[in-house]
């Protein structure tokens, strides 16, 4: 190894280990928490000293009473956030492939316009939101978050899936077209399949972003029965004497899920969140 | 097999009209090339009988059924297009099957069609692999294919060797042409190439700035251009083409240019005094030793042998020339020659609306 090879080593090295400490403390916090008793998880120790696996037989068995619909409120998050990758991705596609594919007059205004709504920070519209859902009687039912989240994603998703859709050859669309393809066989049979890398990365961004989303989901659903578990979290704070030690167990469970996601898509993610970013 | 026919077709892109009102037939199982510079609407042309752009004026007939508002699916015509495109996602097979498939073809002819349009092709091997595992030459048979299998009633080429490398075209050239004299489909094909237009075409239409310049078989366009964009467009190297002043007084008529060189000239073209373009073709200058009587003095520039034919770049006065031999003229850089001309195959135009004249 020469000595212009350790010095840029080491120099990635000095970044890179605070970086780590930075980012994996508070994990690790979580982590100390959830394998600690309640007596020992506020003890102040760096290692649990007697590590258990109680506080997760709790959680799964619901035995706190805060935890009474635990697997029901997992079920409702997993519901909602499956729900809003799907309906974004079904949005997002077919505008894109409007925009980008069959040239609809006036595209590139309506993504342009839905681009704007990122102007205004997503907590000022919740109570927007709020009154809306409640127009049209939604409210504590969980299509409203649904539907809010759905609104939310959609645009950076249209603008993705147009800048990716931009990408594939448009004498593609051409030869389909002379092949006799209709707008809906090019669609299905054609832009769907080449569409896959970039379809995958924008349905795990919904996913997560709907499955990660606390502020709507407190506002939009009340019922214990209906919340998501992120709510349900939230909802320990309430007393003056929280259970941390179940806190920070639940909020491990609730974090496996988005990385296991994100560990499968991964290779999606990274190139298809970037597709277009640079003309090629 | 079927006739096409456009009548007075025009185009705009905006306020830009880049066809101005053309007008030929093509009869059937004809080999029909389109060729100009890029920028000439030939392009554009045969999207607009592919059905791929919308006609602005005119109308295009094809086997007598103007086809102006029929959808290019029902135009019963098959493209191949510069850069294939060919389905990323589907094999080979699947590609040429595809428009079978959207048809709701019968399973076992659709298989008959792709087994003899592969077959045709030396596909064979590849029937199974995706385009990304095949040559630029393999890949342009793949999309031929997808236009055999449907037989269609006319073939559109858009420029479809273009991204093929030197060698490789040459032989592409001569198995499209082959396919046609097999198939005997009526074919339209568009290059800017014109060394691919005068050894494929049937007929040759030469195009420019969205006009027609010239219609005609491949050697007709050669030998009698109608103006000085064919004669310079057609036939290469270029055609040496010197502007001067028709002279027919005192002694044999010719053409003298800035520089006071005198170019020989039938009695037919031109009227004393006319500025013209005199143009002919490097295959058709000989050399001549320079006090031969009648030949042009000039002097050796570059000698460029290519084996078979040697290139010599000439300077006559102000002009440059390039001469072409087949056999290996034992010159030198530097060297003083004449040339001589045969009046018979000069090529006279006017230098301003460059229209040929008469002979």
């Amino acid at each position: 190894m020469t000595s212009k090879s350790i010095a840029t080593e080491a120099k990635l090295l000095l970044i890179g280990i605070p970086l780590f400490i930075w980012t994996m403390l508070p994990i690790y916090h979580l982590c100390l928490f959830a394998f600690s008793s309640k007596d020992e998880a506020m003890g102040g120790r760096l290692w649990p000293e007697h590590p258990t696996l109680h506080n997760f037989e709790v959680v799964f068995q619901q035995q706190h009473h805060y935890l009474n619909h635990f697997w029901l409120q997992m079920w409702n998050s997993l519901f909602i956030a499956v729900t809003v990758g799907l309906l974004t991705l079904v949005v997002a596609t077919s505008a894109a492939f409007a925009i980008s594919r069959l040239k609809v007059r006036g595209g590139r205004t309506v993504m342009n316009l839905a681009l704007f709504t990122y102007f205004i920070p997503a907590a000022f519209l919740a109570v927007p939101m709020y009154k809306t859902m409640g127009v049209y009687g939604l409210l504590n039912n969980q299509w409203a978050l649904i539907l809010a989240m759905t609104t939310i994603a959609a645009p950076y998703s249209i603008w993705v899936l147009k800048q990716a859709s931009d990408k594939l050859p448009y004498e593609l669309d051409e030869a389909a077209k002379m092949d006799g393809a209709s707008p809906l066989q090019l669609f299905r049979l054609v832009y769907l399949p080449l569409m896959t890398p970039s379809l995958v990365a924008i349905g795990t961004y919904a996913l997560l972003l709907a499955w990660n989303e606390y502020l709507y989901a407190f506002l939009l659903l009340s019922n214990d029965r209906d919340v998501t578990l992120g709510v349900a979290l939230g909802n320990f704070l309430a007393a003056d004497d929280s259970p941390w030690e179940l806190l920070m167990t639940t909020g491990l469970i609730y974090a496996l899920p988005p990385a296991a996601i994100y560990y499968t898509f991964k290779r999606y993610m990274v190139g298809g969140l970037t597709a277009g970013a640079v003309k090629s | 097999m079927a006739t096409v026919s456009f009548q007075n077709i025009e185009k705009s892109f905006g306020h830009t009209k880049v066809i101005q009102g053309i007008s030929f037939d093509i009869k059937e199982g004809e080999f029909m090339v389109l060729v100009g510079p890029s920028g000439c609407g030939k392009s554009t042309l045969l999207r607009m009988l592919a059905g791929l752009e919308e006609i602005t004026g005119g109308t295009i007939a094809i086997d007598g059924k103007v086809v102006n508002d029929i959808e290019s699916k029902d135009r019963d015509i098959a493209m191949v297009f510069q850069s294939y495109a060919l389905y990323p996602h589907m094999t080979v097979g699947e590609n040429m099957a595809f428009s079978l498939k959207l048809r709701k073809a019968d399973p076992k002819m659709m298989a008959d069609r792709v087994a003899h349009a592969s077959k045709i092709l030396n596909l064979d091997p590849y029937l199974a692999r995706f385009p990304r595992e095949l040559s630029g030459g393999q890949r342009q048979r793949v999309a031929m294919g997808r236009a055999i299998v449907r037989d269609p009633k006319v073939f559109l080429f858009d420029e479809p060797l273009s991204n093929l490398d030197a060698k490789l075209r040459v032989a592409m050239r001569a198995e499209i042409k082959a396919l046609h004299q097999r198939l005997k489909t009526t074919t339209v094909y568009v290059t800017h190439d014109q060394v691919e237009a005068m050894t494929m075409a049937d007929r040759i239409v030469v195009m420019h700035d969205g006009r027609i310049e010239q219609i005609g078989e491949p050697l007709e366009l050669y030998d009698h251009p109608d103006n000085l964009f064919v004669a310079q467009f057609i036939g290469s190297p270029a055609m040496n083409v010197m502007t001067g002043k028709v002279k027919r007084s005192g002694g044999p008529a010719h053409v003298e240019v800035a520089g006071g060189v005198r170019w020989p000239l039938q009695q037919g073209p031109g009227t004393e005094g006319q500025a013209v373009s005199y143009g002919i073709r490097p295959g058709d200058l000989r050399l001549a030793s320079p006090d031969a009587p009648d030949a042009v003095p000039a002097e050796i520039v570059v000698v460029e042998p290519t084996g078979a034919e040697t290139e010599l770049l000439i300077q006559a006065g102000n002009d440059q020339l390039i001469l072409v031999t087949h056999g290996r003229p034992n010159v030198n850089p530097g060297d003083r020659i004449g040339l001589s001309i045969d009046p018979a195959k000069v090529h006279v135009f006017d230098q301003g609306t460059g229209a040929r004249l008469a002979a």
